[in-house]
């Protein structure tokens, strides 16, 4: 039985899987990717007639047998013309579907949550504003938003093009220097999505990923609580000799840590780097151990990134793997 | 008699970096004590010095940088002539006024700072001692923008300067030893001192410079018998740094200071005291500038950047802040103040009111109450070249776009410290039109290195950069305004023989008439003029005029012979802009002093 | 046959342009170490490179990676706040080739990672040494006064100079200009 069955199953398991999961354009969790979905969907379903009637005209047409020329040619302008009128009219009507569902993209509302986005290669700065100013932190790499609210950000970057793209929660926008991009959404589930990058920047293109983390109203505010605090003041020995040695080498000079010297604008803000699912944008899920081989070799892990490999003995690597890790 | 028979120009002795020295070659022995208490030029009070026993001796009001001295008048002022002149021999920003002291005229040269006294009695200005205090050299490579008058003052029988490596030091003029030597700010957090210390009540009052490289202001008091600091109070920061207790105005909600920052982004906010703090002996207040916000670029600050850009009024003794002026929250562009505040007590709107006047960088001058704070007026003294549009909100820098022809360009609107004349209400202020052109870019902070965030590009009209302006400050208007070629970088000084003094770029020391502007005098020295003329009178009983020639501040940084005009960004913009200036004859600082024949 | 040869030649000539610089993204730590071991003179102007700056080929002054690189750096950490883009501040300017303590770029590499002592912080504690030399380079690269073997790439911000890889970028500058020592 499972011999017969397993040549069918299996490509229509894959088939299957790929509609949903946490990077899928066909499993929407938002108001606009439903939008989207709906839109492939009916696109899918017009072409795909289309294009049966095309393959069953064409197949028709080999196998038919050759006539002599009667009144081909009247026939065969009317079908031409009725062809063409159908092409334009489902043309005319896919684009206007089109167009009304892109346009509901983007909605302006006042009560949007502002999120930042500035890409840098090969990771994502994200600034929650305020309109007040002690309300306004910055992460990296994963952004917290309520759920039903809908999230406005403001995509910007630093250096090249990059693309925000969340499959499962809205399409892709680009970033582009020196242009201000908007972009909205309005989740409707909890949940946590994947995103990556989605304009080739460079080296590490694809290792730039992003994630959502969509929860509830109270899960939310005390998150964003907890990401305005300063930095967990280190516990024990081996931290405080970790804080020590983040603050005198080279680790000050592009990172920030709120609530110590160490206010580098470079790379992302480590101020709650452990309270992150992943480090590296989305490159290894965040523990002690990841830390520590990032912080060893972050070359190895991903070649090319603007991390430099800073030489450190066993000790110092311990002490700061243990105070990194403990910055929740 | 000061003159010999015939008119000889002598130059002083090249000075060596050894501690207190006496160089009595042609000089009789060196005069010990000192019999006239004068008051100094940069001292302290404002109006007449309360402190100090007047003297006839008696030069510039530091609080409005003019004088009552009126032998040198409209009349006979083209024939002023250079006495002697004195060549210090350093390079660097000069920005100090010399100080008459009894026969003496003690003039402190550019970092690494020597202390010059030369001798009055006899002819021809030969040093009579000098003294160099240990330099930390660190300093010279944070010294970029501020204009610089550190010193000396005199008060009672001691001189006080700043010195650019962040110390404060008391010379005892009797003996010529030092007396304290403290260290108040750190160059390794990017700090410097820019201005000498002012001495209110019973204290010298000093303020940090830094904003630039990402500094947090200060002020604070030292004792003037030992030097230990007695309050210091920040620009940034919660309440209790700041100084702000339940009197202060305007009320508002607490810790303002370190609440319109971002997370800790106040700890580097800048907001450096690096002007001339004013002090009025009948309130006891003394009333300070703050710097703008670090960094230039306005993106990673959002908020209203507590309590940068704008005027303090300080209790004189405690250093608590009574009121506060925000002229620019949130700064959108980096123009420094700096300048002075001036005093000025007339009747306002029909009564008699305690005024501060604030020439501001933005190009606007404001006429505050100086009991309460509230602006009474804020007109506009200057006028852009044609191509240039004025700053506004539609203009906001942000990171990775630029911004164009904003006017002012990021030193000010003014160059210098205005004089004004109390007896008729005219302010002389020293203009600068330039407009310039700014890019945000990220900005990375490391202690002790540039916190910038921008690129600039500073434009020249090619016709008139610069200018003089009269301005009335009671009826509000101008009265006359000269236009200069280049930016007017130095301080005006306004002398009741109906003469306004200033300084050009090009080396000029120009003397018009107070009254309309007419250009009366000017001879050419050798080096920019950034400084602060005054004027004197001599032990021989007669007026002398002197100024030290030497470039400072951010256009004196732009002769500077390192920098290269084929970058438009070199010297932060502005060296395309005094490229036509060309080079100095001979930058080093040069005291000129003139007198009439 | 003619065009046989003609084809084979255009291809060799494809061929060669497909073969891009090498990256090398990780030295060997021990390498990596060993770049900091740069042998100055006593007045601590000019001196002997490292061995392994020698065996690699110089790639810090060659590589047009590094020179990108050090371009990114040199806006990152705040050069341009005292340096500008060469053109000077409260540092002296690069683009002019006339250096303070010399054009070697064992000099520039010691000013960098030492600091000198009026006004140029230490940087040694900030950056890592490979960080260092990328900028060594990219620095000799805006004062190149011969044409270089590469170059980084033209600015997306404000171009406020001739870009690097005009060469020569400068011209040198007449010595009735040259800069003179403060006396002390």
């Amino acid at each position: 039985m499972a011999n017969r069955t397993l040549p069918l199953t299996l490509p229509i398991a894959l088939l299957c899987s790929g509609c949903t999961g946490w990077q899928s354009v066909l499993d929407p969790h938002a108001i606009q990717a439903s939008r989207l979905e709906q839109l492939i969907w009916l696109f899918v379903a017009v072409c795909g007639v289309v294009w049966v009637t095309v393959t069953v005209v064409l197949v028709m047409a080999l196998l038919r047998r050759k006539t002599p020329y009667s009144h081909t040619d009247t026939r065969m302008t009317r079908i031409v013309r009725a062809a063409v009128i159908a092409t334009v009219v489902i043309i005319t009507g896919l684009a206007i579907v089109s167009f009304y569902a892109t346009r509901g993209l983007s909605s302006s509302d006042a009560t949007a949550l502002e999120i930042r986005v500035r890409g840098y290669q090969w990771w994502w700065e994200v600034t929650y504003l305020d309109a007040r100013a002690d309300q306004v932190f910055i992460t990296a790499n994963e952004i917290h938003v309520p759920v039903g609210r809908t999230v406005s950000l403001q995509l910007a970057a630093a250096d090249v093009i990059h693309s925000f793209w969340v499959p499962n929660l809205t399409g892709k926008q680009d970033l582009i220097p020196g242009r201000d991009n908007t972009l909205s959404f309005t989740p409707r589930e909890i949940g946590v999505y994947r995103g990556q990058c989605a304009e080739f920047c460079g080296l590490q293109h694809a290792h730039m990923a992003l994630l959502v983390v969509v929860e509830s109203a109270g899960a939310f505010e005390h998150w964003r609580q907890g990401q305005l605090a300063p930095a967990a003041t280190p516990r024990g020995g081996e931290q405080e000799t970790g804080k020590h040695l983040f603050e005198s080498k080279a680790c000050a000079s592009c990172h920030n840590i709120q609530g110590g010297t160490a206010s580098g604008t470079v790379g992302p803000d480590l101020t709650h780097v452990a309270s992150r699912r992943y480090i590296a944008s989305g490159l290894l899920e965040t523990n002690r151990g990841s830390i520590a081989a990032w912080v060893a070799d972050p070359q190895t892990l991903k070649p090319g990134n603007n991390m430099p490999r800073v030489a450190l003995d066993a000790s110092e690597l311990n002490a700061l793997s243990a105070y990194l890790a403990a910055l929740q | 008699m000061l003159l010999a028979p015939r008119l000889r120009i002598r130059r002083g002795v090249s000075p060596n970096l050894d501690q207190v020295k006496h160089v009595g070659t042609l000089a009789p022995a060196v005069l010990l004590g000192l019999c006239l208490q004068s008051s100094a030029v940069l001292a302290t009070s404002a109006g007449p010095n309360a402190d100090e026993p007047k003297s006839p001796a008696m030069s510039v009001d530091p609080a409005t940088r003019s004088s009552s001295l009126a032998q040198i008048d409209r009349h006979n002022v083209n024939q002023l002539e250079p006495v002697f002149t004195f060549r210090t021999g350093r390079l660097g920003a000069q920005g100090s006024a010399p100080l008459i002291r009894g026969d003496k005229l003690l003039v402190l040269s550019a970092f690494p700072h020597t202390l010059f006294a030369i001798g009055l009695a006899r002819s021809n200005g030969t040093l009579s001692w000098q003294f160099s205090p240990t330099a930390n050299r660190v300093a010279d490579g944070l010294h970029c923008c501020d204009r610089t008058h550190l010193g000396p003052v005199a008060v009672g029988d001691r001189i006080y300067f700043s010195t650019l490596d962040g110390h404060v030091v008391a010379v005892d003029a009797e003996h010529d030893t030092p007396v304290w030597d403290v260290a108040v700010a750190d160059p390794g957090q990017g700090e410097t001192l820019a201005s000498a210390p002012t001495a209110a009540a019973a204290e010298l009052i000093v303020g940090n410079a830094g904003d630039d490289y990402g500094a947090r202001g200060w002020i604070a008091a030292l004792d003037r018998a030992t030097g230990r600091t007695l309050w210091k109070h920040y620009s940034t920061g919660p309440d209790q740094d700041v100084g702000i207790s339940a009197d202060f105005k305007p009320a508002g909600p607490r810790d303002q200071g370190s609440h319109s920052w971002p997370g800790t982004a106040w700890q580097h906010g800048g907001g450096s005291v690096s002007g001339w703090i004013s002090y009025d002996p009948r309130l006891q207040l003394v009333f300070h500038d703050t710097g703008p916000p670090a960094p230039w670029n306005p993106d990673p600050r959002p908020g209203d950047n507590r309590w940068t850009s704008g005027v303090f009024a300080r209790d004189a003794r405690t250093g608590e802040a009574r009121w506060f002026v925000g002229l620019h929250p949130h700064a959108l562009f980096p123009w420094r103040n700096g300048s002075a505040n001036l005093l000025l007590d007339h009747t306002w709107e029909g009564a008699p009111r305690a005024l501060l006047v604030h020439p501001d960088a933005d190009g606007r001058l404001y006429v505050i109450d100086r009991q309460t704070g509230k602006i009474l007026a804020a007109d506009s003294y200057i006028s852009y070249p044609r191509v240039a549009r004025r700053a506004s909100a539609e203009q906001t820098p942000r990171t990775n776009v630029q911004v164009r022809d904003v006017c002012p360009a990021w030193p000010g609107a003014l160059g210098g410290d205005a004089a004004l004349d109390q007896t008729t209400g005219r302010l002389y202020l020293p203009v600068s039109r330039l407009c310039m052109d700014l890019e945000g870019r990220s900005a990375n902070y490391l202690q002790g290195t540039a916190f910038i965030g921008a690129n600039v590009r500073v434009t020249s009209s090619n016709e008139s950069d610069g200018a003089v302006v009269a301005w009335d400050v009671i009826s509000r208007r101008a009265v006359w305004s000269i236009r200069e070629r280049f930016p007017v970088a130095s301080d005006v000084l306004v002398t009741a023989g109906g003469l306004v003094f200033y300084g050009t770029l090009d080396g000029r020391l120009k003397a018009v008439d107070a009254q309309s502007g007419t250009p009366l005098w000017q001879f050419g020295t050798s080096a920019p003029i950034t400084g602060q003329p005054t004027t004197f009178v001599g032990p021989d009983g007669r007026q002398y005029v002197a100024v030290v020639a030497g470039a400072s501040g951010p256009y004196g940084l732009a002769q500077q012979a390192w920098i290269d005009r084929r970058d438009a960004t070199a010297a932060r913009g502005l060296a395309r802009v005094i490229a036509n200036v060309g080079r100095p004859r001979d930058p080093s600082g040069t005291l000129y002093v003139f007198g009439l024949p | 046959m003619m065009r046989g040869v003609g084809t084979l030649v255009l291809s060799l000539f494809l061929v060669e342009g497909c073969a891009r610089e090498s990256r090398n993204f990780r030295l060997d730590p021990p390498i990596a170490a060993s770049l900091d071991a740069v042998a100055p003179m006593p007045n601590r102007i000019g001196g002997a490179a490292p061995e392994t700056d020698t065996v690699l080929g110089q790639p810090y002054l060659t590589n047009a990676y590094n020179l990108n690189q050090g371009k990114q750096l040199y806006t990152w950490f705040n050069c341009q706040g005292c340096h500008a883009d060469g053109g000077g501040a409260t540092g002296p300017a690069f683009l002019s080739g006339w250096w303070r303590y010399g054009p070697q770029a064992v000099s520039v590499f010691i000013s960098i990672r030492d600091g000198r002592p009026e006004g140029m912080p230490a940087f040694g504690n900030r950056l890592t040494t490979e960080q260092i030399w990328q900028l060594t380079g990219y620095v000799r690269t805006i004062g190149a006064y011969s044409a270089q073997t590469a170059a980084p790439s033209r600015n997306d911000a404000m171009q406020s100079r001739p870009s690097e890889n005009r060469a020569p970028a400068t011209v040198a500058t007449p010595s009735d200009e040259w800069p003179t020592a403060p006396s002390r």
